[in-house]
């Protein structure tokens, strides 16, 4: 009998595109989308982990009543010189913004960034409890200033130190490629291996630095439980541990560069630090944003160097948003707060993200 | 201003050396061209020249100075690259300016020399472009203009017109030519394009591994040429060369089928010489079945017959004129006999 052949059945493109991206969008949906509006359901409820485990109806509807436990207080008043330091600052930069912006010595983009950057600055600290009048819950924004000031310091430490390191690297010899390797070797350990080291790194009696110090006649500072140096040791560990990654971005822009302008720098007179300011910074400009955005939503979420080095302490001083948002859900089963905590975080990071979005799309 | 000389000047990398004592004078004003196939050393030596390059042995000296061991900002040089090499985060007149800036010259003197060298290359309309929004053309401008705001004593240009296309390549050439003849400065010219050598250079440099095979005016190195490798590499298309044997007073050429008396004093009886005839330097003639030809270019004015002989060496005549011959023809040659040149087949030397 014949069997004669049916024509092949053919996909059109976009059926075939559906077809292939559907793995990926089953996955993603599942573990990303998913888990990000159940965590925002969870924070709209009064949601106790443990209870709800063993009765799913333990738990109850609050509308928003989670962000106002958390972010707001009783009596809560807004004065202009509450912190005068950062409204000040924050003025000033305001008027910077303005003033370059004028002189168009700065894009519309980075003087609008800048202004709204100010205007928070002014806002936000202008927030304190008025008499009587008390924050809900008086952790949250000492954490978050924490992690700002963490964030704050590792970023532009692990930035400058990775530029300095990549174009000091930047040569095609043997060693370099073996020095490449070495400081690219501490991203690959695992925060606790990166905190064990620093703890005994850190430590007032057998520490390397305590050595140090001592061989110089100092006394050995005792960096983990000291408030002014515990966040300083943190910061420190943290640079030491992601500066791999910024450092392989810095040499891959560097590569980029060509060899020719820098011999018409030499000849214009233009060599060595010149150079590097006058040709490398300028041309590492989309590099550098692409470094710093990524370290700071990466760094806004640290947890186990604070969590395991110094346990938040000494008096909070090195507490963070994650570890407080871990220690609300998992030590207190308040799993509602925290996602409320969560998704304010959320919201920083998601706005690094759209600013670094622009920036990769904005012309140089 | 000042010339350039060189004093047996040599370059190494580890064991390998690729620049062999070379001594050169260029005169003040003069527009030299280095010329030579590719690995010959002529952009290397004018790195050197330009101090992007460590010379390894021997001096240079750009006017009476010393530079050996200066400091390429320090030379008075100023050079143009292939990649054109701008600044591409700078506007054009940033670009044009930046060396004056890191000179320390003040504001008002930079902008406007600035304005100087854009108005003698017709830039003024791109000054606050980047070079991104420029053309080739245009940006090999820049770079030229970021030469002259420099004003130095001496131009270094490294193949500059090889990235261009092939109309704005001779745009640029006369281009070139011209700001030569406004500026005056010594220039110094990278190519390995003959025809920019002949129509630019007051002096051509003619290199091959590293050595120096002539030094002369453009027409002098295609009148009298030296050597076989210079007498192959000034004029297009190449000279012709076959094989021969001194027989008395005139050469047998079995590519000829006959023999030549060229106008030279020959070696001895026996001898092999190399004959050389340039394409532009017979005639075809159809009544004779000396070489068959192969292939024809016709370019309008000028045709290239490429011939074949019955030794198997093959050849290439210019025809002008209506009659021109077609693949497949049998032709012959006629020719004056002072145009042949003769080169020892040993060591290539021309013989006079």
């Amino acid at each position: 009998m014949q069997n004669p052949r049916k024509p092949a059945s053919r996909l059109s493109q976009t059926q075939a595109a559906w077809i292939l991206l559907a793995p990926f969008l089953f996955t993603y949906g599942l573990f990303l989308i998913y888990p990000f509006f159940r965590g925002f359901w969870i924070s709209l409820h009064d949601w106790n982990l443990l209870a709800v485990a063993f009765n799913p109806d333990a738990k109850q509807f609050v509308g928003l009543r989670n962000y106002e436990r958390v972010m707001w207080g009783r009596n809560i008043e807004w004065g202009p010189l509450a912190a005068p330091f950062w409204q000040l600052l924050g003025i000033a930069g305001l008027a910077v913004s303005v003033l370059l912006r004028g002189t168009k010595r700065l894009s519309r983009f980075n003087a609008i960034a800048l202004g709204v950057a100010s205007v928070l600055v002014i806002i936000l600290p202008g927030f304190h409890p008025g008499e009587e009048g008390r924050w809900y819950d008086r952790r949250f924004w000492p954490t978050v200033a924490n992690t700002i000031v963490f964030v704050g310091l590792a970023v532009p430490g692990v930035t400058i130190s990775a530029l300095l390191l990549a174009a000091a690297l930047n040569r095609e010899t043997r060693a370099m490629g073996a020095l490449r390797t070495l400081f690219f070797l501490s991203q690959v350990l695992s925060v606790t291996v990166v905190t064990l080291i620093w703890q005994i790194m850190f430590s007032p009696r057998q520490g390397l630095i305590a050595n140090i110090t001592e061989t110089f006649g100092g006394t050995p500072i005792n960096w983990l439980t000291d408030e002014q140096f515990a966040m300083a040791a943190i910061v420190i560990a943290t640079i030491w541990w992601s500066l791999g990654i910024a450092m392989i971005l810095f040499l891959a822009g560097l590569q980029d560069i060509s060899k020719d302008i820098y011999e018409a720098a030499a000849l214009d007179n233009a060599k060595g630090a010149r150079a590097f300011w006058y040709v490398t910074l300028p041309n590492l400009k989309r590099t550098v944003t692409l470094v710093v955005v990524l370290q700071i939503i990466l760094h806004f979420q640290v947890f186990g160097q604070s969590h395991l080095m110094t346990q938040g302490g000494p008096n909070d001083t090195t507490q963070v948003l994650v570890r407080y948002i871990y220690q609300t859900g998992f030590r207190d089963s308040e799993l509602g707060r925290a996602s409320a905590m969560a998704v304010f975080l959320f919201v920083i990071m998601g706005t690094f993200s759209v600013i670094q979005f622009i920036v990769g799309r904005e012309k140089t | 201003m000042s010339g350039v000389t060189l004093n047996n000047v040599i370059k190494r990398y580890g064991d390998v050396q690729v620049i062999h004592g070379i001594d050169l004078q260029i005169e003040d004003g003069e527009f030299c061209v280095f010329v030579g196939p590719s690995g010959c050393g002529k952009s290397t030596l004018m790195r050197m020249v330009a101090g992007l390059e460590e010379t390894t042995e021997g001096e240079i000296h750009i006017g009476s100075r010393d530079v050996t061991r200066v400091d390429p900002a320090q030379r008075g040089v100023a050079m143009v690259f292939q990649t054109y090499a701008l600044y591409p985060h700078m506007t054009v007149k940033e670009n044009m300016g930046f060396g004056l800036k890191m000179n320390g010259h003040p504001r008002d003197e930079i902008k406007s020399k600035v304005a100087e060298a854009s108005r003698i290359l017709k830039l003024d309309d791109y000054l606050d472009r980047k070079p991104a929004a420029l053309s080739g053309g245009q940006r090999q401008r820049v770079a030229i203009g970021r030469a002259i705001v420099r004003g130095p004593d001496v131009f270094l240009f490294d193949e500059p017109l090889s990235n261009l296309d092939a109309e704005l390549r001779v745009e640029m050439r006369v281009e070139i030519a011209r700001l030569h003849k406004e500026i005056g400065a010594t220039m110094i010219y990278v190519t390995h394009d003959q025809v920019e050598a002949m129509t630019l250079a007051d002096k051509i440099v003619v290199l091959k591994f590293g050595r120096i095979e002539q030094v002369g005016a453009p027409l002098d190195l295609y009148r009298d040429p030296d050597n076989k490798f210079v007498a192959g590499f000034i004029g297009s298309p190449a000279m012709n060369f076959v094989r021969g044997t001194v027989r008395g007073v005139a050469v047998e050429v079995p590519a000829f089928a006959g023999t030549v008396r060229p106008d030279v004093a020959l070696p001895a009886e026996g001898m092999e010489v190399i004959v050389g005839l340039r394409p532009e330097h017979a005639e075809l003639d159809p009544s004779g079945d000396t070489f068959r030809v192969e292939l024809t270019e016709a370019l309008g004015g000028v045709s290239y017959a490429y011939l074949t002989a019955k030794t198997g060496e093959t050849l290439i005549f210019e025809e002008r004129g209506d009659r021109r011959s077609r693949p497949g023809d049998t032709v012959s040659l006629n020719y004056e006999p002072r145009r042949l040149y003769v080169f020892d087949a040993e060591s290539e030397r021309r013989i006079r």
